[in-house]
């Protein structure tokens, strides 16, 4: 009994106790988020978005519109100029340097450019992922080889990235992205360099992703994909996030079109 | 187990690195190498003075030399006396005739030889145990020099105090020359680590994107670093044991005649201290260089 106790003292800090609403939350949230890049030009403007547990959200909107800056403050690249972003009901502003890893190895991210680490296998590439938080070697050989082949890689791990196809490096980020069994997943435009087909192919694994119970985030221009399945769609334009599940038709997408720096941001 | 994933991760990734940046990892070694280089010539310097220093230190030679007009008897009753002083190994007695037959067998010179015998003084040598002191054998000497019979003793104490004083700035100069080489090693480092830095950025960048600390992220680079210092190091001592090879090959015994002693190279210890400290500056060099930009 007083091992017992002593190690329910270790886990709970004076202060924190168990609360069984906590799997209830939001995920994330964003209050009134201002962020500008150029003092004339703000990026978002007092935005407010709530990502419910679980979901599948879909961030659309004309190129520039913000919708990397969106993920890039969600996953602690950037810092909001004003407002708070809670994930998991800690403000992400307000986390030291020391628990900005902890946070990024609750999200996994994808992007339109792959982002590997050329050179690398695909494994090394997904491996690295589980070494930072330092699994053991067997683990992560196990863990690895089941997500490559959950991603269609099957036998490729061996194979540097660069070796392979505009599809299959997506995948190998994608299971890069999901190997640790992060809350939530961040997709950062990641069928932009896919031809349509392997773009559906690709949102496929995200919804696969999404059905073992993975939040997933997925941020694109492309209105073809929006329409594949029935999801929650937010719309950002002129730097407020507008809910358009059933409205997608009203948004001009051509209208925030701009060549600025802020814009390539997105 | 955390640990020795941080080694896989850090192991792995510094061989893939030196793998792939080869030639900037040569040069560096080889800018490295140049530095210690002097490091470890200044080291071998000091080292063999040392060694000659304490030879002349430990001579337990001691010369007393007799006045012209020194009777036989007095002379005899001084061996007599010394043989019988502690501290006192051997007593040798070298007379007029014998001192300049020994000059003029040392040396050839016929100056020397058309000299009188009269400028050839008499003397008594000493041998001395190695435990007689510098106090002990000065006070020996202030004895000897008040006796009637005795011209002047020679303790040779001014040889080693000019090798001290030699060794000294040696010293002096080696201190700087580390100074030197410790500027040498963190900016060539430093700089090496930064080209690394760049060219593996899209690895940086990955390794913040999935939650890799800022340590783990420097822990290749620390690697790297050291292993180029060490390597730098072990360059430079192979380099300089090269070089003292074909002098020692050339010049042994004329050193050896001249110093009184044979010259030998850096000691084991001072080698592998050297290794070390290269090691470490290298790992410092390349924390120092690379943490604030790896800094999440």
């Amino acid at each position: 009994m007083g091992s017992a106790q002593r190690s329910l003292r270790s886990v709970l800090r004076p202060g924190h106790r168990f609360d069984p609403t906590a799997a209830d939350r939001p995920i994330a949230v964003f209050e009134d988020v201002c962020k500008s890049f150029r003092a004339d030009q703000p990026v978002l403007r007092e935005m407010s978005l709530t990502l419910q547990r679980g979901e599948f959200l879909f961030i659309t909107g004309p190129s520039g519109a913000g919708k990397s800056t969106l993920l890039r403050l969600l996953y602690r690249a950037e810092l909001p100029d004003e407002g708070r972003i809670l994930f998991m009901g800690r403000d992400i502003a307000r986390l030291s340097p020391k628990s900005i890893p902890a946070l990024r190895r609750n999200m996994g991210v994808v992007f339109q450019d792959f982002k590997l680490v050329p050179g690398w296998s695909a494994f090394e590439n997904v491996a690295i992922a589980l070494e930072v938080i330092g699994l053991p070697s067997r683990i992560i050989r196990t863990r690895v080889g089941e997500v490559l082949e959950r991603v269609g890689l099957n036998g490729r791990g061996d194979t540097r990235v660069e070796l392979l196809s505009g599809g299959e490096q997506q995948r190998v980020a994608i299971a890069r992205a999901i190997v640790g069994e992060p809350a939530l997943i961040l997709a950062d435009e990641p069928t932009g360099n896919l031809d349509p087909q392997l773009a559906i192919d690709i949102l496929g694994l995200f919804e696969d992703i999404h059905d073992n119970g993975t939040t997933v985030v997925f941020a694109t221009h492309d209105r073809t994909l929006l329409d594949v399945r029935p999801r929650r769609v937010v719309v950002l334009d002129e730097g407020k996030a507008t809910d358009a599940t059933n409205g997608l038709d009203e948004i001009n997408w051509d209208g925030a079109e701009d060549d600025s720096g802020i814009r390539a941001a997105s | 187990m955390l640990r020795e994933e941080g080694r896989t991760y850090r192991f792995r990734g510094t061989w893939r690195a030196g793998r792939s940046n080869w030639r900037l990892q040569i040069l560096s070694v080889f800018s490295l190498g140049v530095a210690f280089v002097c490091l470890a010539s200044a080291l071998l310097v000091v080292s063999n003075l040392t060694t000659v220093r304490d030879r002349w230190s430990r001579a337990g030679r001691a010369t007393v030399y007799l006045r012209d007009d020194a009777g036989e008897s007095d002379v005899k009753a001084l061996v007599r006396a010394l043989e019988a002083t502690a501290g006192v190994e051997r007593v040798r007695y070298v007379s007029r005739d014998v001192a300049r037959n020994e000059v003029l067998d040392g040396t050839g010179d016929s100056g020397l030889a058309a000299l009188p015998p009269e400028a050839f003084p008499a003397s008594i040598e000493l041998s001395l145990t190695d435990g007689i002191g510098d106090m002990e054998l000065n006070m020996m000497a202030l004895k000897l020099r008040a006796l009637p019979s005795v011209d002047t003793v020679d303790t040779y104490q001014k040889w080693t105090e000019r090798l001290s004083s030699l060794l000294h700035g040696a010293v002096t100069a080696s201190l700087l020359l580390a100074l030197v080489v410790l500027g040498a090693v963190i900016s060539v480092v430093a700089s090496t680590m930064r080209l690394l830095l760049e060219r593996r950025r899209p690895e940086v960048e990955v390794l913040r994107l999935v939650g890799a600390t800022t340590r783990f992220v420097c822990r290749p680079f620390v690697v790297e670093g050291a292993v180029q210092g060490a390597f730098g190091a072990l360059a430079a001592v192979v380099a300089v044991g090269l070089l003292y090879g074909i002098v020692r090959s050339r010049f042994d015994q004329q050193l050896a005649t001249l110093l009184g002693v044979s010259p030998a190279f850096l000691p084991w210890p001072m080698i592998l201290g050297m290794v070390a400290s290269g090691a470490v500056l290298g790992a410092a060099a390349a924390w120092l260089s690379i943490r604030k930009t790896v800094q999440i």
